[in-house]
This record gives C-alpha cells, sequence and structure tokens, in this order.
C-alpha cells in the first residue's frame, strides 16, 4: 500500500498541513495509559481533563448569559472575578502536574476526542 | 523538492489509512483484541457521565449554576 | 482474524482464484468462510500476531485494499477476530441481514475524505473585519478599558466567545455550500467540525465509483472560490466511515 490517494491538493500545500494531520490521526499516543508506575500522574490527567472541560462548559454557558444582556453589572463582575480565578487555579494545577493543553485532550477511541 | 512533495503524499496517505483500519470499520462486541480495549471502556463510562453533566445544564434554567 | 466481509453472489471461483495469489498478515494464507452469497475473509492467526503495529496493520490494509478492486465489500476494524471459522460462521448467520444491507449500500460506491485547513489567524482576522460592519462582534462593549479588570476579563472572554461563534456559522456555511454538491452525486456524508485549530471541516463522503472526476472537480471549484483555505482530497477508500452495524 505505497501508492498515493491524495486526489486533489493545491501544489505545496501539503508541507503545512502534515503536522495538523498528524494531529487528528493521533493513534496512541494521547490515549491515557495507566500503568502502577504513573498512576499519579495518569490519574491527575483523567480528573483534571474532566475539570478543565466543566470549566470551559461553564465559562461558555456564562457568555452566553452575558451575552444575553441579563445580568446586572454587579453579578457581571462577580462573575469575571470567579472564571478569573478559576482559570489561575487551571493554569497551577496544570504546571503543578507537568500537564499542558493537548495533554488535557484525551482521545477516546471510537468515540473521537474529549474536548 | 518533487520528492519531497510524493513522500508527503505518502505519508498522508498512510496516516489516513492507518486512521481508517484502526479507528474506523465493521467492530465486532466483545472480541475485540486492542491492548487498551479496558481503558477505553472507562472513557465510554466517562463520555457517558459528562454529557448527563450538559443535559444537567441545559435543564436548569442556567442561573444557579453560574453562582459558583 | 477477519479483514472483510464480502458479497460473492457468483464470483466464488474468481475469489477463491483471488486469495490464493495475495497473502494475509505475517505470510498466513486466506480463506473464505462462506454463508449464502456473503464470505468473511479470513485467516489463522496467532493471538500475538494480532497486536497492532504499523507493517502489519498495512499489509492488513493492504489486504482490504486487493480484495476492494473485484468485489463489494466491508471492511474490519483491524484486530477483528473469532477463535474459530465455525464462530464466524455463526456470526455470518445471525447477523446476515444486517450485513446484506449494509453491502447493498456500498455497492458500487468508493468513500473519499476531504479535509479544509485554513491559517486561523487570518481568518479570525478576516471575520473580525466583517463583523466590523454590522459591529456584531463589538456589540455592547467599550473600546475604553473598563474601571475593573473583572469586568476587562468577561469583555475579553465575551470577544473570544462571539468570534468562536462566528467561526462556527462561517463553518456552517461552507459545509451548506458543499453539501449541495454532495445532494447532486447523491451522495453519503458525514462532517466533523474544528477537529483542531487549524482543521475547520474533516469529512467523509460514500459515493458512486464513476462520480469521482466529477468530484475532484467540483472540490477544484471550490478551492478556487476560497483560495485561503487548504483543501485536501483523498481516495477512493474502501467504506470504512460507512459501515453501520454491531457484529454480535
Amino acid at each position: 500500500m505505497s501508492e498515493n490517494k491524495i486526489l486533489f491538493n493545491t501544489a505545496g500545500s501539503l508541507d503545512t498541513i502534515s503536522a495538523d494531520i498528524g494531529n487528528l490521526a493521533n493513534l496512541e499516543d494521547s490515549k491515557l495509559k495507566l500503568t502502577p508506575d504513573n498512576a499519579d500522574s495518569g490519574l491527575a490527567k483523567l480528573v483534571l481533563t474532566l475539570v478543565e472541560l466543566i470549566r470551559k462548559l461553564v465559562e461558555k454557558q456564562a457568555m452566553r448569559r452575558v451575552d444575553g444582556g441579563s445580568l446586572t453589572e454587579d453579578e457581571i463582575e462577580r462573575l469575571g472575578e470567579t472564571l478569573m480565578k478559576l482559570e489561575m487555579k487551571m493554569e497551577e494545577l496544570k504546571k503543578h502536574f507537568n500537564l499542558t493543553d493537548r495533554d488535557l485532550n484525551i482521545n477516546l477511541g471510537p468515540l473521537g476526542d474529549l474536548m | 523538492m518533487h520528492d519531497n512533495v510524493v513522500d508527503k503524499s505518502k505519508d498522508i496517505t498512510i496516516l489516513e489509512l492507518l486512521d481508517r483500519v484502526l479507528n474506523k470499520g465493521v467492530i465486532l462486541t466483545g472480541d475485540i483484541v486492542i491492548s487498551v480495549a479496558d481503558i477505553d471502556l472507562v472513557y465510554l463510562g466517562v463520555k457517558l457521565m459528562l454529557s448527563s453533566v450538559e443535559t444537567m445544564d441545559q435543564l436548569k434554567t442556567g442561573k444557579s449554576i453560574l453562582k459558583l | 482474524m477477519i479483514y472483510a466481509l464480502l458479497s460473492v453472489h457468483e464470483k466464488a471461483e474468481k475469489l477463491n482464484l483471488l486469495l490464493s495469489t495475495i497473502k494475509g498478515i505475517s505470510q498466513t494464507d486466506l480463506m473464505a468462510v462462506s454463508y449464502k452469497e456473503i464470505a468473511a475473509v479470513v485467516s489463522c492467526q496467532k493471538e500475538t500476531d494480532i497486536i497492532a503495529d504499523k507493517n502489519k496493520v498495512l499489509e492488513y490494509a493492504g489486504v482490504i485494499d486487493q480484495l476492494a478492486q473485484h468485489f463489494t465489500l466491508l471492511p474490519m476494524r483491524y484486530g477483528s477476530s473469532m477463535e474459530s471459522n465455525e464462530a464466524i460462521l455463526v456470526m455470518l448467520k445471525i447477523n446476515y441481514t444486517e450485513i446484506h444491507q449494509n453491502l447493498l449500500k456500498v455497492e458500487n460506491k468508493n468513500e473519499f475524505g476531504l479535509k479544509i485547513f485554513c491559517d486561523t489567524q487570518k481568518l479570525h482576522t478576516q471575520i473580525r473585519a466583517e463583523s466590523e460592519i454590522n459591529s456584531s462582534l463589538n456589540n455592547g462593549l467599550e473600546d475604553q478599558p473598563a474601571n475593573s479588570v473583572f469586568k476587562d476579563y468577561v469583555n475579553k472572554k465575551l470577544r473570544e466567545h462571539r468570534l468562536e461563534e462566528l467561526m462556527i456559522s462561517y463553518v456552517d456555511a461552507l459545509i451548506a455550500e458543499i453539501s449541495i454538491y454532495l445532494d447532486q452525486f447523491h451522495a453519503f456524508y458525514k462532517f466533523k467540525k474544528m477537529t483542531t485549530s487549524n482543521n475547520i471541516i474533516d469529512a467523509v463522503f460514500l459515493l458512486d465509483k464513476e462520480k469521482q472526476t466529477e468530484l475532484v472537480s467540483a472540490i477544484e471549484t471550490l478551492q478556487h472560490r476560497y483560495p485561503d483555505l487548504n483543501v485536501v482530497l483523498t481516495g477512493p477508500w474502501s467504506p470504512f466511515n460507512f459501515v453501520e452495524i454491531t457484529i454480535k
């Protein structure tokens, strides 16, 4: 199977996207591998992934509400403070466990990516 | 330069192919031998849990979850 | 190890002839397990053989590809295996109707993959510029920094949120445009949006083999209309993404 199955692309454009395709096809590397040796960081990765996902959901929902215009100045102020602190805390945790944003997107096998 | 383009196309072809053969196609339930099968099951549970969180969000009026 | 489920009809001899010329992974012999007009192409494999490595997976894909040149088939996912040919026969019997229907659906059709990439930065700038006109991005937001960091933070997030929403509607419009082409070809299609920050569309189509040239020129037209986007069409593939079947 060495034949070329690219039917159409702009000449020379493949260089710029091969990294992206590599990411898309991320076969095994983003899967969480839990073994006795890495149980700590493996668990941290799983937990932080969940926390980050929920944080993003909350942020998204909050922005919809702000956009909807039904919040008072005071509420927006408090909301901003909360979201900002959440994001800072998250950065702290990621640093602590040596995780990047990329680590926090787990490949769900047949279900695709989490984020 | 030309060779490079040919290589790239081949690489992408192979990546696309691997993605299909490993992640797509007819699945035999219960009999798949993949080294990470157990972990995938964990994920399935996780995904279900998350989607129910999302549904919960939609069910609520939205106000309460904002007051963290 | 099962490679694919085929529709054989009167071509059983041709299949056996073909199988005698190709080898399974690790140079094993291939054989057919048949029930009515469908057959599973299998090879006898040690358990350790099944663990995926790149070469084996490519060999596996090669077998599917060679079979697909001559037969309508449903490709199996790598690693599909059962303990005996008898078990496979029972599986074919139980799932006959579903397999038969899926084979009919993909008959004379090939799968094609379309990926569209963008320069995210560039596209953001473009969308921002367009939204200046109808002020949808900055509506209700003052240009001056507010007198509170928290308010500023919310404003920043709000801008990002709106930009994202605009990106999504941009991609939706693009998908709608491509779908019009595809409907003309009576194709089946699946779209995924924003799979990575640069890959805005990742789609697969299933359409008649003869329509390939038309598809390529349609995609060419699309690329001309959107010179800033990077469009890649791949194929023809076996219908990996269009087998909707769970085998018990």
